[in-house]
């Protein structure tokens, strides 16, 4: 496995694909609250970005549309107490509640497409493998490979609860809310015993807390990460400086 | 000094619960010996295993590995000797590859990178899984999956090999693929195992456990009848 964009002729490094990501975040979150004109133009970079790493974008869409609910939740009380006005267009008026609501919808959305957009493209471990070669602290890293391991541990004891249970069933296909106390208390018992036996496993093999990660097809930073991240920042930048927008309008 | 064998004397252990799983257990395991851990489900026999490697300590009694006792304090060089395969493999590969499953442990023991690779290369030639190393190991098949645990072990080169179950839940395909390989090993071996053939193959000598004491120490050949006779 190598850490870059599998299967494109454009192979970029984790570090690079991270370092971009992190530009876009910047830029686009210090955009301020009421410029959505310059903010729309953010859109770009996850539709490129998976362009460039072959990345279905309408995938990425669609999983983004999961955080939809929680950032309605945080913008939801904005156009209810923010009625001073924004802009009219065709005569309707439109309050700086409304536009500040639908700013933190599109940076909830856009952030959460760079960031699907960085995991499709280097894998999970790509990305902690990355993080760990800029230097973030090995404690963080060996924390965030952990975590994605007891996941991994936590969903297979639970489908093979779920297997027995409705081996079971006799067609009964949901649980009984009196069921579901002993199945999690179970669960959870099933993957501290798994758990214990992986750290087993790697206490034999001489774990001392840190992860050490190896991988001969390691990809080196090379002149397309140089240029690709010297480009992105540059457009990012620009696009943070200048409303493209106002340049349209001007233009018109 | 050699690290090469393995010395249990009086060990007792119990779990918290109070279960004593080891009562008195004694034995010596010498240099290149091929040592077959036979006995029913509960008999003691991974609890045993265990002790090997330091996972677990003794409640009283004393394990040495060479002329090394087995304390908190020695740990990191009992690892580097004993190889500790587990009954799961997929308790043991747990990184996003199989190449750096390998790695894992050489790059615990903070060897130079090319010495990692040298290593890597030769554990995963010795159980011919070369050409799946940067596979994932949850694509793997079961029998290819503890080829991959045993290259993860040996990559640390250890003077011991402990095995839990190794044949269990291998096709007859995997188990006779595997049996091959671990013939080749010229390591001293303790193979805690159900797979009577495998034992009669590998380990001239066997060691029966029953509730946590060695009721037997012989040539397997005649351990072997020993069970036939109790079960019939």
């Amino acid at each position: 496995m190598r850490t870059g964009v599998a299967g494109t002729s454009l192979r970029l490094d984790s570090r690079c694909l991270t370092l971009v990501t992190v530009v876009y975040l910047v830029c686009m979150l210090s955009v301020p609250l009421t410029a959505l004109g310059m903010l729309i133009w953010f859109a770009i970079y996850p539709l490129v970005g998976s362009a460039v790493c072959r990345i279905d974008f309408g995938g990425v869409f669609r999983k983004s549309l999961y955080v939809l609910p929680f950032v309605l939740l945080v913008g939801v009380f904005n156009p209810i107490f923010d009625h001073a006005e924004a802009f009219s267009a065709w005569g309707i008026v439109v309050s700086r509640g409304w536009v500040t609501f639908a700013s933190i919808v599109l940076r909830g959305l856009l952030s959460v497409q760079a960031l699907l957009v960085l995991i499709e493209a280097v894998g999970f471990t790509g990305l902690c493998r990355g993080l760990a070669r800029l230097g973030m602290p090995s404690y963080l890293t060996t924390q965030l490979m952990m975590v994605y391991r007891y996941m991994s541990v936590l969903l297979r004891e639970a489908l093979s609860m779920r297997r027995a249970r409705e081996a079971r069933g006799f067609g009964r296909k949901s649980f009984k809310i009196r069921d579901w106390g002993p199945f999690i208390g179970q669960l959870f018992l099933r993957t501290v015993d798994r758990s214990d036996r992986i750290h087993r496993a790697m206490l034999a093999r001489g774990f001392n807390g840190t992860l050490r990660f190896f991988n001969t097809a390691e990809s080196r930073w090379t002149a397309s990460d140089t240029a690709y991240l010297a480009a992105w920042t540059a457009i990012l930048v620009a696009m943070r400086i200048f409303d493209v927008s106002s340049l349209f309008t001007h233009i018109a | 000094m050699s690290h090469h064998f393995i010395r249990f004397t009086d060990v007792h252990y119990a779990y918290p619960g109070g279960h004593e799983a080891l009562r008195g257990v004694s034995f010596l395991i010498t240099h290149g010996e091929k040592v077959a851990l036979l006995g029913s489900n509960g008999a003691g026999k991974s609890t045993l295993l265990l002790h090997t490697d330091g996972l677990l300590m003794p409640t009283s009694g004393g394990v040495n590995v060479g002329d090394v006792p087995v304390t908190k304090k020695t740990l990191p060089l009992i690892r580097q000797s004993v190889g500790m395969v587990f009954q799961n493999p997929d308790d043991q590969l747990f990184m996003p590859s199989v190449e750096e499953d390998v790695a894992f442990g050489p790059a615990n023991m903070n060897l130079p990178r090319e010495e990692i690779e040298r290593r890597v290369d030769e554990a995963l030639r010795a159980v011919g899984m070369e050409k799946l190393r940067h596979r994932s190991p949850m694509q793997l098949s079961g029998g290819q999956k503890r080829r991959a645990a045993i290259a993860t072990v040996l990559s640390m080169e250890p003077s011991i090999l402990v095995m839990d179950e190794p044949t269990s839940d291998l096709d007859l395909a995997g188990r006779r693929a595997l049996i091959n390989i671990l013939k080749g090993f010229s390591h001293t071996c303790l193979i805690a195992t159900h797979d009577l053939d495998m034992a009669r193959e590998l380990c001239p000598r066997s060691l029966l456990l029953s509730g946590g004491r060695i009721i037997a120490d012989g040539p397997t050949e005649e351990i072997i009848q020993r069970i036939k006779t109790d079960s019939e």
